[in-house]
């Protein structure tokens, strides 16, 4: 696979428009999604969302200062599968990202190749050296996806919320940039 | 009733108290966790940040002044922010170096504690800190606190790679700890004593 700058072959990170709305309403509104979209902290994660609530989304998105996130685009269709972003609020040396694909383009490998942008952003043009993500703890497929392009477990933070009436776990996985160039074959400084 | 300890009281902070606040954000010792900061702010600043501050109902952090009950002196902060009602919040905590080692600080969070899982309800709290910070961590230990995350390398400070540290306290552990309470909030979750 080549990379470009934010674009595969097979998919484009973009900026978010207002008019993405509708199309955002309806991968988030997929009940196999809930709980783990990705929207802004002290938004129910679990409820459906009207249009003027995704709107909203939105205008928080583009109005954060510390955070960026960008649109998945399927390069052939046009067609908006999922969002991503990663976080610096703290330090640019430790960013945290997130990835949220539509159900129904899942298990395609869409959700790698948006990883491998960020972390090619991240770790090639930016000061990150380690890169973390937070999963809930029942999101086996999260979980899985973390283990599978080299993230390491970080710790788990008990009571993050309620599911299925019982307390979960947020999963903290991390990777560090020596760990990534040398899956990518190449060492630090090279 | 106030918030009161054996050594402490913790009290909302006053205009009077800014000028060691500011001393405690101008001292690399006593400024944080993350990233440093430059010992450039102003009890002008500190003053504008508290006047800033708009009366409400609706409060999900807070910063308390810890007064030593003794003296009358002003020892430090704690803090609590980030609150998941009736589930969990991070906590801070600032003391002035004259008060290390004296139990102002242990019995600061003591108390804070205290006020987060019996009077807000809360079943679990946090806090950051980092591998370097051997002081905290071990005051969080005390209190009952344990590692439950650590991010590797994820701190830059004093020339050192640091280990960010995140330590939590679930509400039974804290109950445990502290047989001189009774815990009659129903659980949310079944059976009631999973840890999770």
């Amino acid at each position: 696979m080549r990379e470009e700058h934010f674009r595969t072959e097979r998919v484009a990170l973009r900026a978010l428009e207002s008019t993405d709305a509708g199309a955002l309403q309806t991968y988030l509104n997929d009940p196999a999604l809930l709980g783990r979209r990705y929207i802004p902290w002290g938004m129910a994660d679990i409820a459906p969302l009207s249009l003027s609530r995704v709107e909203e989304i939105l205008d928080s998105w583009a109005k954060e200062k510390k955070a960026l996130t960008l649109g998945i685009e399927l390069r052939e269709t046009g067609e908006l599968v999922g969002h991503t972003g990663w976080y610096w609020g703290w330090d640019t040396h430790c960013p945290s990202v997130w990835i949220a694909v539509a159900t129904d383009h899942q298990r395609v490998g869409i959700g790698s190749d948006v990883l491998l942008l960020l972390l090619t952003h991240l770790f090639e043009n930016t000061p990150a050296h380690n890169v973390n993500g937070w999963i809930a703890g029942w999101n086996d497929a999260g979980l899985a996806f973390a283990r599978a392009h080299g993230f390491i477990e970080a710790g788990r933070i008990p009571r993050c919320g309620i599911r299925d009436g019982a307390y979960y776990q947020e999963v903290m996985v991390d990777i560090l940039k020596p760990e990534w160039l040398t899956e990518r074959g190449r060492s630090y400084g090279a | 009733m106030a918030l009161e300890g054996e050594l402490v009281i913790l009290r909302e902070e006053r205009h009077e108290d800014q000028r060691l606040f500011v001393e405690l954000r101008n001292d690399l010792g006593t400024q944080g966790w993350n990233v440093a900061l430059p010992p450039t702010y102003t009890v002008g600043m500190y003053v504008k940040r508290l006047e800033a501050m708009e009366f409400s109902y609706e409060r999900d952090s807070a910063r308390l002044s810890v007064v030593h009950k003794e003296t009358g002196e002003l020892a430090g902060y704690v803090t609590y922010s980030d609150v998941e009602p009736r589930i969990g919040a991070t906590i801070g905590i600032a003391i002035a170096k004259p008060f290390w080692g004296s139990g102002v600080a242990f019995d600061a969070q003591e108390v804070l504690l205290r006020f987060l899982f019996l009077e807000l309800g809360l079943r679990v709290v946090h806090l950051w800190s980092h591998s370097g910070n051997l002081r905290a961590l071990g005051l969080a230990e005390k209190a009952g606190f344990r590692i439950c995350g650590r991010v590797r390398e994820g701190m830059y400070k004093n020339g050192r790679l640091l280990d960010t540290v995140v330590m939590s306290v679930v509400r039974e552990e804290y109950f445990a700890l502290h047989p001189e309470f009774e815990d009659l909030l129903p659980a949310p979750v079944s059976p009631p004593t999973a840890i999770g």
